[in-house]
């Protein structure tokens, strides 16, 4: 072929990516689910949480710039520091790692999308949903106001605190949720969806942390999950787990909070620090030194992370050697957290470092968090805590710690990465600006709050006394704190206006060199132009004529022949090309999903019980709906050739499929969530000497022995019968898969019908105590476990009777199959921790 | 510092340097500052925070100068090997050592202090928004006290915390760290003052609208004039019978939550007044203690501390109001009247 | 999945060290926590100075062998890891696109966090030996 024929035919190819991957016009842009534009929503919406929440801490400072101020009532200063904490940590620095993730792995993977894209949309439109109803509370005079931790007894009691506590649970529960969903999304997208020859060894390290973040928030997540659904069992159904008066206790919150809330730190501060281990290598112009420390700092975090929560519990009076255990895990952290910033030092060292401004960011964030570092050290000694606790002290430390750790760097990759997002660069000259004006107002804001806090000022006071020594110090922090705001304006200002006004900068602007730089900029819908063979961590800097061939299509999946949204799925450990994954396109279901399942969560909140149930109900089927339509589908042929003469299958099933990984790690997040609930049962029996309370016959109170046994005969009956439909399928047979899977959902919910009678029959009333409120909490989670079985049983059902779920065509009965595995497990516990306590005691 | 600039620094300068002493020295005193100890457990705090002070600026200092170097260092580039080296020394071995040796001290710090108490047991319960004190004597007897606590120097006096609404944190800062006080638990803190004084605690732990306008003070005695105080608390004496003050009192109903001894008033909702003259403030630490601030906070209860449980008593006149609080001021009999009723507001 | 010796250095391998300071850390903690709550930890019921602190004697031997439990196994993960690095005679970066290169890299790794974990299984151990009671 000539040149030109070989221009036509790329021109034509070009077209058709485009064409595939392009959004629709008008209205119906929304209905986009590419990682593109969710991406790009996603950093947008959590960006404008983050200035809503830091005009609130811009009142407060102003409320406390002098004694004795009258400026915010109370009331509205105790929403104020609510909403800025929840807005912060839930609606920002979460939300704004998943976003950048999904806006930018996919580019760092050489992957046209993510393997999950409606996923990412349904997250994206929870997140708003849930956000705006929080934040939009305050301006009803009906936000939360009982600070983000939430503690009982005072968010328990309906009297002292109002619909704002409902909000508050509801709204997030909301949330995590979708945030959960996006964890799943992400470690599927890098185990799963890295370029061929993409091994482990060769991952971009923000690969990693993404690894790391996403598996810290699948087990961080689901424990306050779990406190949520006994909290708000507790303000709407008075069932007491939090009440000492009838066996609960406020402390199960506290720690349930803090398992979710300690790990959060680093969920913020890694993909933070992972945008670090990517513009550094690229200023100093040399790879990182050090690649497998990263990685022992990231999976040493994040497992240490885990053993750290009690520190925020170091006053509630525990006995002296559980804090001792939380304070060496406490410092021990700091050993990892050392070793990521010396790998920057010496990739500086070793390097030649252009001081450009993401690494002014960069070091600036070093000098910040180094000192939040260095205070967290000290307040993980809990003698010291005694004091700093609770105190302004722990007020700039937490601030240093997030600011340093996870604002600048997180500012360093918005100057680094804007090229990639909109094709231009912010400017150089406002941006020298914005960092001192944040540096300097920021230390000007919090260096003061140290002495403020050993001084004697508790947080979360709305005033305080002029006569003993706080007032000039609050007054200067008043002013760094504005002055800290001007420069976030600033940035805002170039980003939205600013930038309008500048030049293309083409492709690769810093000359880094890693996968994301490879596409001209502004990158077209469609990401990468074709999909490369990887050798190098570094891939631009060592494969020269990687980025023309790519740019050429002469790589993998450089056309949509077909016209369908196609991405690769390789192997694990080896990025071996496993599969063309076809990824479901633009459509409204997750926008409508999310509404209805929002709807119904936020109709909970103002106690609209049939209707939330009736709207939930329906969201539940249009996730059914959008499941028909936009997985497993069936493809026109077996196999296609990706180019290059590889021939790749376009489905398969099994622990092959990213659909299995997606449903595997889901379930992993779900027995979190269970083993909190059943670490609440076991916490109330430390506590408690007589354990299960005595009935009125003497003996301890449980279900009974019957009715358990038979609802776990009958599960375990549901759960073989799901084998055999496995198996009958496998077979060949279409009329055993069906007649199976009935017969397991009979059984199935005749297990969950003789677990529910169990409690009813043996009278346990899940007021009294919150020994029977807990033992209902784990019978009923069981239950539904078995209900959204059966809705899967009835989806395989379906699937079959339609001609979707065959022999050959079998991911969804080996997902659902693998979901009842995981629901058996649960059910054999939770039967096995009911009925064996009471027996045995 | 001074000595220091005395050397070298022109006068100006110098004057600078003693004043900035005096600023930084300055800056840690105050009765709410745990940076001016006068209790044991805030001394021996105070003293590890000064030298993890100096160790964090230390480590910060060399961080912040090998950073600059490291930035802006010209000619070759470190070799790699060289530079693997400093992470495995300078990230992982120092710091090790460093958290080791912190952490051992801070954990033989813990049982030290948390020692028990001697004789003298306090039961202080938290309220929105004030303390419950209950001076529990060797003997049994019981003496009831709200929002200001007194101390003998030099005992180890043991405090037992409840709270029965929400929970509250009991923090002194001169004397000690904080102690949360939770529904459903008892928790035990141990004071061991070093100076006599008055201090200013607060409520460290969010627990409601008013949750900023919950202090307490702290009177350190030397333990003669302690125990002094103490025996002659144990029957209180006669409230003075001159006055209408009394006869308001009762009629308004403020009998039905307050206890005043010797009088048919012994509500247990809120604060014991037997002895309101003694103490230095009132509504828990927020207004100096004199007969203005209490008819305004008779008559403006929510509106000086929202959310509290006494209703605002707007229906009393001025003058009522002031006959109360002049009849719940005067010193009683036989009492030494350590109030400062002059105190300026 | 975690704790099992292998050829193949894999992501399991690699969680291994941490896994095990994870389970003797909820170890330590259970026991302690469980034998202060349920032996009573402080008795204010006499008149001071009659605080009593349970003892955590009995509890010290579990520690210490939980702990030296522990060790064993991080030593084992480690000298696995030490084996699939190739035993120190290949330098890092290990980032060749080839299965050797992958295998020392996660060996080198879990070396890493051999070390990390080793360190950190000593410090949560150390409590038990300067608390002695449930004060």
């Amino acid at each position: 072929m000539s040149e030109t024929d070989h221009k036509t035919r790329r021109e034509a190819q070009e077209e058709r990516l485009n064409k595939v991957w392009a959004s629709k016009p008008g209205w119906r842009y929304w209905s986009a689910v590419n990682n593109t534009e969710v991406g790009v929503w996603y950093t947008v919406t959590s960006f404008a949480f983050f200035l809503f929440a830091g005009v609130l801490a811009l009142l407060m400072r102003a409320q406390l710039a002098v004694p004795e101020n009258d400026l915010l009532s109370p009331g509205l200063y105790n929403q104020a520091f609510t909403l800025h904490g929840t807005a912060m940590m839930f609606l920002f620095a979460v939300p704004i790692f998943e976003a950048v993730s999904i806006l930018m792995l996919p580019t760092m993977l050489g992957a046209r999308d993510l393997p999950f894209p409606r996923l990412s949309a349904f997250g994206y439109w929870c997140f708003l949903i849930g956000g705006v109803f929080v934040c939009g509370s305050i301006f009803f005079n009906a936000a939360p106001d009982a600070g983000w931790f939430m503690y009982p007894p005072l968010t328990t009691d309906p009297k002292l605190t109002g619909i704002g506590a409902d909000i508050w649970l509801l709204g997030l529960s909301f949330i995590e949720v979708a945030s959960i969903a996006a964890a799943v999304e992400l470690i599927v997208g890098v185990l799963k969806c890295r370029p061929p020859g993409m091994r482990i060894n060769m991952m971009p390290l923000y690969c990693w942390y993404v690894l790391i973040v996403g598996g810290m928030i699948l087990f961080a997540f689901p424990p306050l999950i779990a406190g949520d659904i006994l909290f708000e069992l507790e303000r709407l159904a008075d069932w007491p787990f939090f009440d000492p008066a009838r066996g609960g206790d406020p402390l199960l919150w506290q720690h349930l909070f803090w398992i979710f809330g300690h790990p959060e730190v680093y969920v913020v501060f890694l993909p933070s620090i992972a945008l670090m281990a990517m513009i550094i290598p690229t200023f100093a112009g040399r790879p990182i030194v050090g690649y497998s420390w990263i990685v022992l700092a990231a999976v040493g975090t994040g497992f240490l992370s885990f053993g750290l929560w009690v520190h925020h519990m170091f006053t509630t009076g525990l006995p002296a050697i559980s804090l001792g255990f939380f304070s060496a895990a406490s410092e021990a952290v700091a050993i990892p957290t050392g070793v990521q910033i010396f790998v920057f030092l010496a990739t500086m060292l070793a390097g030649r470092v252009r001081m450009s401004l993401p690494m002014l960011f960069a070091s600036g964030s070093l000098a910040i968090f180094v000192i939040g570092g260095l205070t967290g050290v000290m307040v993980a000694i809990a003698p010291f805590d005694w004091q700093a606790h609770d105190s302004y002290f722990v007020v700039a430390h937490l601030h240093y710690v997030l600011i340093g750790g996870m604002l600048m760097p997180l500012f360093a990759g918005a100057y680094y990465y804007m090229p990639l997002a909109t094709g231009k660069k912010l400017s150089d000259r406002l941006g020298r600006w914005v960092f001192w004006l944040m540096f300097a107002g920021f230390n000007i804001a919090f260096l003061p709050m140290h002495f403020t806090g050993l001084r004697g000022m508790p947080r979360r006071v709305f005033t305080y006394p002029g006569d003993i020594g706080l007032d000039w110090l609050n007054l200067v922090s008043t002013v760094g704190a504005y002055i800290f705001a001007a420069g976030v304006v600033l940035f805002t200002w170039d980003c939205v206006f600013g930038i309008r006004r500048r030049k293309n900068t083409g492709a690769n602007p810093w000359e880094g060199g890693t996968m994301e730089w490879i596409s001209p900029l502004p990158a077209p819908d469609y990401g990468i132009r074709s999909v490369p063979e990887v050798s190098s961590r570094y891939p631009l800097w060592d494969q020269p004529e990687l980025a023309r061939e790519v740019a050429e299509g002469r790589w993998y999946l450089a056309d949509a022949e077909e016209g369908k949204r196609e991405t690769l799925v390789t192997s694990v450990l080896d990025g071996k090309p496993l599969q063309c994954l076809r990824v479901p396109g633009n459509s409204f279901m997750p926008m409508i999903c999310a509404i209805l399942i929002g709807t119904s969560f936020i109709g909970t909140a103002f106690h609209f019980y049939w209707s939330s149930l009736v709207v939930g109900l329906a969201g539940v089927f249009g996730i059914m709906v959008w499941l028909w339509h936009g997985t497993a589908m069936i493809p026109e042929t077996d196999s296609k050739d990706i180019g290059r003469g590889m021939r790749l299958p376009l489905y398969v099933s099994g622990t092959q499929s990213v659909g299995w990984w997606a449903m595997f790690i889901t379930m992993f997040g779900d027995m979190t969530a269970f083993a909190s609930l059943v670490f609440g049962y076991f916490y109330y029996w430390t506590i408690h000497q007589q354990f299960p309370p005595l009935g009125l016959d003497g003996l301890p109170r449980g279900p009974g022995l019957v009715w358990p046994a038979l609802a776990l005969l009958l599960l375990a009956g549901a759960w073989g019968a799901m084998l055999l439909a496995r198996a009958r399928n496998s077979a060949g047979s279409a009329t055993g898969l069906r007649l199976s899977l009935v017969s397991s959902a009979v059984l199935a919910l005749a297990s969950a019908a003789a677990m529910l009678w169990a409690p009813w029959q043996a009278g346990l009333q899940p007021t009294d105590h919150a020994y029977d409120g807990i033992v209902w909490v784990l019978l009923l989670w069981t239950a539904l476990h078995l209900v959204l079985g059966v809705l899967m049983q009835a989806y395989c059902l379906a699937r079959s009777l339609a001609g979707k779920l065959t022999t050959r065509w079998d991911i969804d009965i080996r997902n659902v199959v693998l979901f009842w595995h995981f629901a058996g497990i649960t059910g054999l516990t939770t039967i096995a921790v009911v009925t064996l306590v009471p027996l045995l005691a | 510092m001074t000595i220091v600039l005395g050397f070298s620094a022109p006068r100006p300068l110098r004057g600078l340097g003693a004043a900035g002493l005096a600023l930084i020295l300055a800056g840690c005193s105050g009765r709410q500052s745990a940076l001016d100890p006068a209790g044991h457990e805030a001394r021996v705090v105070g003293d590890l925070f000064w030298w993890m002070l100096i160790a964090s600026v230390v480590i910060w200092a060399l961080v912040m100068a090998f950073s600059f170097y490291a930035s802006h260092r010209r000619g070759e580039p470190w070799s790699s090997r060289a530079a693997a080296r400093v992470i495995l020394i300078c990230g992982a071995i120092l710091p090790t050592l460093l958290l080791a040796i912190l952490l051992v001290f801070g954990l033989r710090l813990m049982p030290m202090l948390r020692a028990p108490g001697e004789e003298l047991r306090i039961a202080v319960e938290g309220q929105q928004f004030w303390w419950r004190v209950t001076y529990e004597l060797p003997d049994g007897t019981r003496v009831s006290s709200a929002n200001e606590v007194r101390l003998p120097r030099g005992r180890r006096t043991e405090f037992v915390l409840t709270a029965q609404d929400v929970i509250h944190s009991f923090w002194v800062p001169p004397l000690a760290g904080k102690m949360d006080l939770i529904p459903g638990m008892t928790n035990r803190l141990v004071l061991e003052p070093e100076r006599t004084g008055r201090f200013r605690g607060a409520c460290a732990e969010f627990c409601g609208a008013s949750h900023a306008l919950m202090a307490l003070d702290i009177e350190v005695m030397e333990p003669d004039a302690f125990e002094a105080w103490l025996q002659s608390r144990r029957t209180p004496p006669a409230p003075p019978r001159t006055e209408d003050g009394a006869a308001l009192f009762l009629a308004n109903g403020c009998g039905a939550c307050h206890t005043v001894a010797g009088t048919e008033a012994a509500g247990r909702v809120g604060p014991d007044l037997t002895l309101l003259s003694e103490r230095p403030s009132i509504a828990a630490g927020i207004l100096p203690n004199n007969t203005d601030n209490l008819v305004s906070f008779i008559r403006n209860t929510r509106d000086i501390k929202p959310g509290a449980r006494m209703p605002s008593f707007a229906m009393l006149s001025p003058e009522q109001a002031a006959s109360i609080a002049h009849w719940l001021l005067t010193p009683r009999s036989g009492t030494a009247g350590t109030r400062r009723a002059d105190a300026t507001p | 999945m975690v704790l099992r010796l292998r050829e193949r250095a894999d992501l399991w391998s690699l969680l291994m060290p941490p896994t095990i300071w994870a389970l003797h850390f909820l170890f330590c903690y259970l026991v302690a926590a469980v034998t202060c709550a349920r032996l009573g930890g402080v008795t204010l019921t006499k008149p001071n100075p009659g605080a009593s602190f349970a003892s955590l004697e009995s509890f010290q031997p579990w520690v210490i062998g939980g702990t030296a439990v522990a060790l064993a196994l991080i030593a084992i993960s480690a000298w696995q890891a030490w084996r699939h690095s190739g035993f120190g005679l290949e330098d890092p970066p290990h980032d060749a696109a080839t299965p050797e290169d992958r295998q020392r890299f996660l060996g080198y790794a879990t070396l890493l966090l051999s070390a990390l974990s080793f360190v950190s299984v000593i410090f949560i151990a150390l409590p038990a030996f300067l608390i002695l009671d449930c004060r």
